[in-house]
């Protein structure tokens, strides 16, 4: 049974548009998500990949194929969350785990950067979003799977904290 | 540092994907298969969960209705205790003219032979009041005149409720004439068998007067005198019994309701006026709604606690990344 009108056949943009317009956005999304930009590159690949396969299913009509591509990320983002967590269980005993250097962007100041590393990962999920990529509440909150209100709450409490930590460096 | 000058180095910060990956994603959307035309008769976009939350329960309201409305198997039969039921249908009542021989339900002949509960109900429209009150006591005229008697009468305005018993072998003659006083609307007879019953009461009647006979040829003991008084309670109990079934037995019940045409009102449960198939339609609408609701309730509450838990899940792991 096959409902769904294929939105690839509206041609509004091909996947490989999509793919070269919204490649940053996502890459982005996933380093400021991480705050590993190793680890972001391999799963913006898999996001693409991921997308390809589910290209006919996206519908332009529900959302941009920006929010969309961001979705797809925040998934393939979960999974590798869990197989890292999987994985550092695993290695617990044997060694310590590898910190990683954060990096989420270029033009940020050193004391910003610093600053960013005390947010939490949903907390920078949401400043990605909201401020970096400049989605509105209602986009945002699809796609962290939240109410725009309870969206609004956590960029604010995001902010404040992040205020915070360059008052206490300053 | 103000928060608005914190977003506006954040919104200025720009994040370029490296040339491999982007060189890596080409090469991706290269595997991208050619756009297929787009059909002509496209239907809407409705995802396999949705139709799932519609179609679940509306198979389940579906599947409810047929087997609860499915006709039963338990259908009168005409073994011990028969009944037999007859009635006319709606457009024959509708068009008999008065004074016309009942139809169906005076077709059904009692018995002569057997024992039966006679029970026939007979409706009647009449032209106006004066036309009621004459048809009420020609009535009781009628079932006087042939042995019977009325058991209760009842004349409202506009209306009259006559219970009158008659000798179960003058009933269809009763019936007949009874039909001549108005136009029939409605006119239904229910007849239950008593016989099998009565047979049985007799044999086991048959059986306590063997076994009191028994006893009295036995030495006069206490406890033989206790036994031969109960068994003789019991028999005389069954015999009691006996008589009254023979008396329910020998008058049918006729249950005679005449209405004028201003207060004739269709019987109960047979109104198919103009707007009765949009009755029955609401009717089945709302059932299927209140299974639909019945069933799709609990599935969205688990859909929603489902998502709630998802959620929960995901922010413990984004916590803890």
């Amino acid at each position: 049974m096959t409902f769904r009108r294929p939105a690839a056949y509206t041609g509004a943009m091909t996947f490989a548009q999509a793919a070269e317009r919204h490649l940053d956005d996502v890459y982005g999304y996933l380093a400021w998500f991480t705050g590993d930009r190793f680890a972001a590159e391999d799963l913006a690949a898999e996001t693409f990949e991921r997308a390809l396969r589910l290209w006919p299913r996206f519908d332009p009509k529900r959302g941009s194929a920006r929010t969309w591509l961001c979705q797809v990320a925040r998934t393939v983002a979960l999974d590798h969350f869990r197989s890292e967590r999987r994985r550092v269980r695993r290695e617990q005993l044997s060694a310590p785990a590898e910190r990683v250097e954060a990096a989420f962007a270029e033009g940020l100041s050193s004391d910003l950067e610093r600053a960013l590393t005390v947010l939490t990962p949903a907390e920078r999920e949401v400043l990605v979003l909201r401020v970096v990529l400049d989605l509105d509440a209602g986009t945002a909150a699809r796609v962290l799977g939240i109410s725009p209100t309870n969206c609004t709450t956590r960029l604010n409490r995001a902010l404040r904290k992040l205020e915070e930590a360059l008052d206490v460096a300053a | 540092m103000s928060q608005r000058d914190l977003t506006a180095e954040l919104r200025a910060a720009h994040t370029t994907a490296p040339p491999e990956l982007r060189e890596r994603i080409r090469l991706i959307a290269a595997a991208e298969p050619a756009p297929r035309r787009r059909p002509r008769l496209a239907l809407p976009a409705i995802g396999w969960r949705r139709a799932l939350v519609v179609a679940v329960p509306v198979a389940a309201a579906v599947a409810a209705t047929v087997v609860l409305t499915r006709p039963s198997h338990n259908a009168p039969t005409a073994s011990r205790g028969e009944i037999f039921r007859a009635s006319v249908p709606q457009a024959k009542r509708a068009a008999a003219p008065s004074g016309a021989a009942t139809g169906g339900a005076a077709g059904v002949v009692p018995s002569q032979k057997r024992l039966q509960d006679y029970e026939a109900t007979l409706t009647l429209r009449e032209a106006d009041q004066r036309a009621l009150s004459q048809a009420s006591q020609h009535a009781q005229q009628i079932v006087a005149s042939l042995s019977g008697y009325a058991q209760s009468v009842s004349v409202a305005n506009g209306a009259a409720h006559l219970v009158l018993k008659v000798p179960r072998t003058h009933v269809q003659a009763a019936l007949a004439r009874l039909g001549k006083l108005g136009a029939i609307v409605g006119e239904a007879v229910h007849v239950t068998d008593l016989q099998a019953g009565a047979n049985a009461t007799d044999r086991t009647i048959a059986r306590l007067q063997r076994q009191l006979r028994a006893l009295r040829a036995q030495t006069r003991t206490p406890r033989v005198e206790r036994q031969i008084a109960a068994v003789t309670a019991h028999v005389q109990r069954l015999q009691r019994q006996q008589a009254a079934t023979a008396r329910t037995a020998h008058y049918a019940t006729v249950d005679l309701r005449l209405a004028t045409k201003k207060h004739a009102a269709a019987p109960v449960g047979h109104g198919h006026g103009p707007l009765h198939g949009l009755v029955v339609a609401f009717r089945w609408t709302g059932i299927g709604l209140v299974y639909a609701l019945a069933f799709g309730v609990p599935l969205a509450l688990l859909w929603l606690a489902a998502g709630w838990v998802r959620r929960r899940r995901e922010d413990v792991l984004i916590s803890r990344a």
